[in-house]
């Protein structure tokens, strides 16, 4: 529901606000000049104008690197893990997707403990965005799941809370709260990508091949996309004894990911590509059919020798095309 | 906030409690896991796998060689192959391990009952199938005539031989064994014949219509007993593969094992060739 009308002016006092309910991040522009999602200690150090940053904000429910279990005295033992309350502002509706897409890939049966217990600390507070070249987003604004959204419009933001915790950061920033002075615009139509049939692109298209003879498997795209979570669990003997069991990112990109011991089942490249290409646009059981693209664009921005595998999908050019009538 | 969830990649406590060298690199391991973990093991289904915990290794998915015996206690026939394996095979009885599971689908045990049941294990392929082995000849009455044929590289390398020529020579089971080369002695000292799965396959005469065929080895056997299969009249919905993959998490989040979009640590690994035929990469 519409919670009222937020105009630039007090949108400072609005960010001081949100620390109320937890530590605040959102997007920075780091030493470096890289977009990502950091604490933010003032709120001159918000750039809400980002168009993408480098990681998504899955970094914040899955770490790159986590402590699952630890071994001592003859017995593993899960990891004991505090999580802070993160308000995680200035999220676009593509980031919002796949999170979405990860809670229902971790909260399900049976649900990942550190997963569940950093997701029930984080606050999404979403904002619309402007898309650029690589954007291709398929939810209509407003309909990303967060607990509030800041829609933009000239002047101001228009906010819309649709869980409790969303609710309650309304209340408690309603003196900064006004009237919306105009309805909000008409939203484009989205632009999303349907569930592929993984026979289709088995065989024939061509673009394999070129997308095979390209690929560097630097595994970019991977790190970059925001429902990307494949894991891998390592373990690591302790100088002390004892053992600890990492979780850390995997890629599918990478020759290792379909390695067994005396056999690779994706030991080619294409192989490779088509995995990935399974996992994202058919998906697998039990999210068979569960597109998990969000539109973010970050895969193709980030892909050193320009693989777009949307390619694949979009329907071949019509041969009449700008064939002489 | 602290983790109050039931931590699914917690494994249960286990020992080893002994160890039978089986050939130069491989043995089966009996694991006893302590009490807590008795309930969720005993539910146990015949190609089902089992997460293999090896302290300061790491964890390794094994289908166990047969259901876990009345004191709960697990056989595991490893060979020692990668890290967490070569670690295991220094293990001591006494030494602490971890298990986690039963995952997966299994052999489809109740559907099978009163059809003949066709066994074919490749090399190591024979430790699930040896579980399902043991289940038919426990419930001998329920089910057709079963027959197991078994190949392995060489005399040397095949394993569980006395135990399965004893099971022969019972009545129960007609048994038949192979190997690729002989190189020394003569076969007919170790009662095999020499040559290829597919082969031994191809003069062989059964009930095909009616049987159910279980197939574990390694992936170069599937590609040839697929068709050899079919062609000799086994339904390829009754035909059971029992596929290998990269199983880490066993619970369809890590993302290694997918057969196309299906994944082999939920869905399988167990899969019927009817499945699989739609999948390519598959086999």
């Amino acid at each position: 529901m519409e919670n009222g009308y937020l105009e630039n002016a007090g949108l400072g006092a609005f960010i001081e606000t949100l620390r109320l309910f937890g530590e605040l991040h959102g997007p920075t522009l780091s030493d470096q000049g890289v977009a990502s999602f950091a604490a933010i200690a003032t709120p001159a150090a918000l750039r809400l104008d980002y168009r993408r940053t480098l990681i998504p904000p899955k970094k914040y429910l899955l770490p790159f690197r986590e402590e699952l279990l630890s071994f001592c005295d003859g017995g593993y033992r899960s990891a004991a893990s505090l999580v802070p309350d993160i308000v995680l502002f200035g999220i676009h509706p593509c980031d919002l997707d796949g999170i979405a897409y990860l809670d229902a890939v971790f909260l399900g049966d049976p649900p990942d403990p550190g997963y569940a217990a950093r997701r029930a600390g984080l606050t999404l507070i979403g904002v619309s965005c402007e898309p650029d070249d690589y954007c291709f987003c398929s939810k209509a604004p407003g309909s990303a799941p967060c607990d509030l959204f800041l829609s933009a419009l000239e002047g101001g933001f228009l906010l819309a809370a649709s869980t409790p915790k969303g609710e309650a950061i309304a209340r408690s920033a309603r003196q900064l709260l006004g009237k919306a002075p105009a309805p909000p615009q008409q939203p484009p139509s989205p632009r999303g990508i349907a569930p592929q049939d993984p026979q289709l692109h088995f065989s024939g298209n061509p673009l394999w091949e070129r997308f095979t003879d390209s690929c560097l498997s630097c595994g970019a795209c991977s790190v970059c996309c925001p429902t990307c979570f494949c894991f891998d669990m390592r373990e690591y003997p302790q100088l002390l004894g004892g053992a600890l069991r990492l979780r850390e990112w995997d890629n599918c990109l990478f020759k290792t990911h379909g390695e067994v011991a005396g056999f690779n089942f994706r030991g080619t490249r294409v192989e490779r590509l088509r995995y990935r290409f399974l996992h994202k646009y058919c998906g697998f059981s039990p999210l068979q059919g569960v597109v998990s693209c969000v539109g973010c664009g970050r895969c193709e921005a980030a892909c050193p020798v320009h693989i777009d595998l949307r390619q694949l999908i979009e329907p071949a050019p019509d041969p009449m095309d700008g064939a002489p009538p | 906030m602290n983790r109050t969830l039931l931590d699914p990649h917690l494994p249960h406590a286990a020992t080893l409690t002994g160890r039978r060298q089986l050939s130069v690199d491989t043995a089966l391991f009996r694991v006893a896991p302590d009490p807590s973990a008795m309930e969720a093991l005993a539910g146990l289904i015949p190609g089902q796998f089992v997460q293999l915990s090896v302290p300061g290794g790491g964890e390794v998915p094994i289908s166990p060689a047969d259901l876990p015996g009345p004191d709960g206690t697990l056989e595991l026939c490893v060979r020692r192959v990668g890290h967490v394996t070569n670690l295991l095979h220094r293990a001591a009885p006494g030494d602490r391990l971890g298990l986690r599971g039963p995952f997966g689908t299994g052999f489809p045990v109740s559907e099978m009952a009163g059809s003949p049941v066709l066994l074919v294990a490749g090399g190591l392929g024979i430790a699930p199938l040896r579980s399902l082995l043991f289940h038919l000849l426990r419930h001998r009455e329920e089910y057709g005539e079963i027959t197991l044929m078994y190949g392995a590289r060489q005399p040397d390398l095949m394993l569980f031989r006395e135990e399965l020529v004893a099971l022969g020579s019972s009545g129960g089971l007609r048994l038949y064994l192979t190997v690729d080369f002989a190189p020394l002695e003569p076969a007919g000292q170790f009662s095999c014949t020499v040559g290829l799965l597919p082969d031994l396959l191809q003069g062989f005469r059964f009930d095909a219509a009616r049987s159910y065929a279980a197939v574990c080895g390694p992936p170069p056997l599937y590609r040839c007993l697929a068709g050899e299969l079919e062609a000799a009249g086994v339904a390829p919905e009754r035909i059971l593969f029992s596929l290998e993959r990269r199983m880490r998490c066993g619970m369809g989040r890590c993302c290694h094992c997918a057969v196309g979009q299906k994944l082999c640590c939920t869905d399988g690994p167990v899969f019927r060739l009817s499945e699989l035929k739609l999948i390519p990469e598959a086999l």
